[in-house]
Parts: structure tokens; C-alpha cells; sequence
């Protein structure tokens, strides 16, 4: 008699002591679905076969190619290209408070052998008080004024180097509502 | 351990594996079917960093939207079917007309009997939900075809109504309607 009250004894124990990792498996079989689907969603990107021509002495030279991960403010981030070869870099950004923001947007990569001339020119529709800028190797451009003022940022890319795009972000107020930013991006 | 968790674990699992598979396929399919020219990178900095990349705009949306409904599809139909099976049954159990309908269909074999819980319709909702929020909120954020929101967000709907009859139905066994009785 004594085994057999042992055994429930020891089998009401370790069921007790099972349940919360039970839990934590059933909450695991609804989010490991869920990130795994969120993951699955393709991402347009300048693949390899679609830009890499090198060899060709035309714009199409230089790579221009999205960095990705997460932030802060600047989310839902695509690049293509259009037909004429420039590319166009789209990102949403979301609420902020007042304050300074900045992310590695493009990877800019010249394979030619020659200086390539890239131009710059966007913003966002409408002027929110919030200054946007570029960082490229470690030079600050004006993209667009807190007025909503445009500007067009030409860099100089020497043969064979790779620049990193970082997008700046400062906001002297904060903003309550997402807005979508758009940004030309145009080699010669 | 509770045989409720236990019995929730145990079917929790075919939806979660289906939600996965409905959505892989769907990539997979259309990448192979459209012969699209893709590659498989690890450059993001999350939970899991590896992401199909497609070349162009147009592919991305139309294999996001397409697979979307395939997850959808795959995880609406047993749900909604689960739920018409417990409905009719239950109505069929109540009401001489239904019975006389189902006969007419000749349905009667497969509204015998129902296999179909409760806490089944509930895991698979629940899994149906998460797939159409995902598919909302592709739709907003425009990664997805507007149609295909608007699907998701009409499947979830009538799962929520059949699950909240689902619930009025188990209820009603434990606490039968007390104005369909003259016990007073």
C-alpha cells in the first residue's frame, strides 16, 4: 500500500512542479509560430545576380544595398530600383519624442574603377519641425530642414571603397503621428 | 499536471505547425512556380535573422500576399468547419426542422456526432486570429494586397461569432436555457 501512495504522492509532486513549464510550452506554441511567420515575410532586396554586373561601365556599378534590423523610429524600410537605375529608399517614421535619432540605412559599394558620383534628394511630405540628415563616412549632410526645405546631397564614391548611410533624424518637438520618408538615390 | 493544459498542449500543436507550414509553402511554392529569382541572407539583428530576399518590389508583395492567404486558408477552413459541424449538430439536437434538412442533404452521418471541443475551436481561433492580425497589419503597412486584409479580417470575424456560439452551446449543457423548459 505504502509504493502505491509513494507513487501518487510523487507523481502529484512532479506535476505540480511540471505545470508552469507547461505553460510556458503552450505560450512557446503560440509565439514561436508567430515570429516564425513574421519572419518568413520576403524582403525586396538587390540581390546579387539583379545588380552585381561587373565589368559594364555604366551607373549600375555601384551596389546600393539596404542594412535592415530594427530601430527605434525608422521602421518598414524597402529599397528598389527603378528603371532608369537610380534606386529609391522608402522607411516609416514612427512617433518620437523630441530628440536626436540616427540608423545605418544603405551599404553604398563602387566595383568599377572609377569615381562614382551619387546624389541624394528626399525627405518627408510634410515639414513636422524635424531636421533629417545623412551621415557618410563620417561627413553630416542637410537632407531636409525643420521648414520642410529640400536639398540634394552629392557625394564623391572612389573605386572600390564601401560606404555605410546612416539617416539622422532630430526632432526639436515631438511628434505624435507616423510619417513616411523617401529618398532618391542616383549614381553618374 | 492538469488535463486541461495537457489536453491544450496536445492540440495546440497541428495548428502551430500548420500556421508555419501554410505560410513556408506558400513561399516556397510561388518562388518555385514563378521561377523568382531569391536568396536566403542572415543580415538582420533579431530573434531569428534569416529572410528571404526577392529582387523586386512587385514579387515580394504578390508571394507575401499569396502565402498570407494560404496561412489563412489553411487555418480558416478546419476552424470554420469545426465550428458549422458543432452548430448544425447542436441545432440538429434542438430543432426537428434542421434534422429534416440534414436528412435532405443527406448530412445525417456527419453530424452524428461531434468530435470537436470547445477548447479545440478556441486553440485553432486563437491561431486564425494571430494569422489575421499578421495579415492586417501587412496590409496596413503595405507588404500585403488590400484583398487579403480584408479577408483575414472577415475570417476572424466569423470565427469569433462561431466561437462565442460554440460557447453559448457548451454553457447551454451545463446550464440548459431556462426558457426553453417549463420548469417553473
Amino acid at each position: 500500500m505504502a509504493p502505491i501512495n509513494k507513487k501518487r504522492k510523487f507523481k502529484e509532486v512532479f506535476g505540480k512542479i511540471i505545470e508552469p513549464v507547461a505553460l510556458g510550452l503552450l505560450a512557446l506554441l503560440f509565439i514561436i509560430p508567430t515570429i516564425t511567420v513574421i519572419n518568413l515575410e520576403p524582403i525586396t532586396k538587390n540581390l546579387k545576380e539583379f545588380t552585381d554586373i561587373l565589368g559594364v561601365t555604366t551607373s549600375n556599378q555601384v551596389l546600393v544595398d539596404l542594412v535592415g534590423g530594427t530601430h527605434e523610429i525608422v521602421t518598414s524600410e524597402k529599397i528598389y530600383r527603378e528603371e532608369n537605375g537610380s534606386y529609391i529608399y522608402n522607411a516609416k517614421l514612427t512617433k518620437r519624442g523630441a530628440d536626436f535619432y540616427s540608423k545605418p540605412i544603405l551599404v553604398l559599394d563602387n566595383r568599377s574603377e572609377e569615381d562614382k558620383e551619387i546624389s541624394f534628394s528626399g525627405g518627408t511630405l510634410n515639414p513636422t519641425r524635424t531636421e533629417i540628415g545623412l551621415i557618410i563616412n563620417d561627413q553630416t549632410y542637410r537632407l531636409q530642414r525643420s521648414t520642410g526645405e529640400s536639398y540634394t546631397v552629392d557625394i564623391l564614391l572612389r573605386p572600390q571603397t564601401k560606404y555605410e548611410v546612416y539617416l539622422t533624424v532630430e526632432s526639436a518637438v515631438g511628434i505624435q503621428f507616423s510619417e513616411d520618408f523617401e529618398m532618391k538615390i542616383a549614381a553618374e | 499536471m492538469s488535463i486541461l493544459l495537457k489536453k491544450a498542449l496536445k492540440l495546440s500543436i497541428v495548428p502551430a505547425v500548420l500556421m508555419i507550414a501554410g505560410k513556408f509553402i506558400g513561399v516556397i511554392a510561388l518562388i518555385i512556380a514563378y521561377n523568382l529569382n531569391f536568396e536566403v541572407g542572415n543580415e538582420l539583428n533579431g530573434i531569428f535573422s534569416t529572410q528571404i530576399f526577392l529582387a523586386d518590389e512587385s514579387s515580394t508583395l504578390f508571394v507575401n500576399s499569396i502565402s498570407d492567404m494560404a496561412m489563412l486558408i489553411i487555418l480558416g477552413i478546419p476552424t470554420l468547419y469545426m465550428i458549422v459541424r458543432t452548430t448544425i449538430l447542436q441545432s440538429a439536437t434542438e430543432n426537428p426542422r434542421t434534422i429534416a434538412k440534414v436528412v435532405k442533404f443527406n448530412m445525417l452521418k456527419w453530424v452524428t456526432s461531434s468530435n470537436s471541443t470547445f477548447l479545440q475551436i478556441f486553440i485553432w481561433t486563437s491561431f486564425l486570429l494571430i494569422s489575421s492580425v499578421i495579415t492586417i497589419s501587412n496590409s496596413l503597412q503595405g507588404d500585403s494586397y488590400t484583398w487579403v486584409g480584408i479577408t483575414g479580417g472577415v475570417l476572424t470575424l466569423l470565427s469569433i461569432w462561431g466561437l462565442i456560439k460554440t460557447f453559448e452551446i457548451e454553457t447551454d449543457k451545463v446550464y440548459p436555457n431556462s426558457n426553453n423548459h417549463s420548469y417553473y
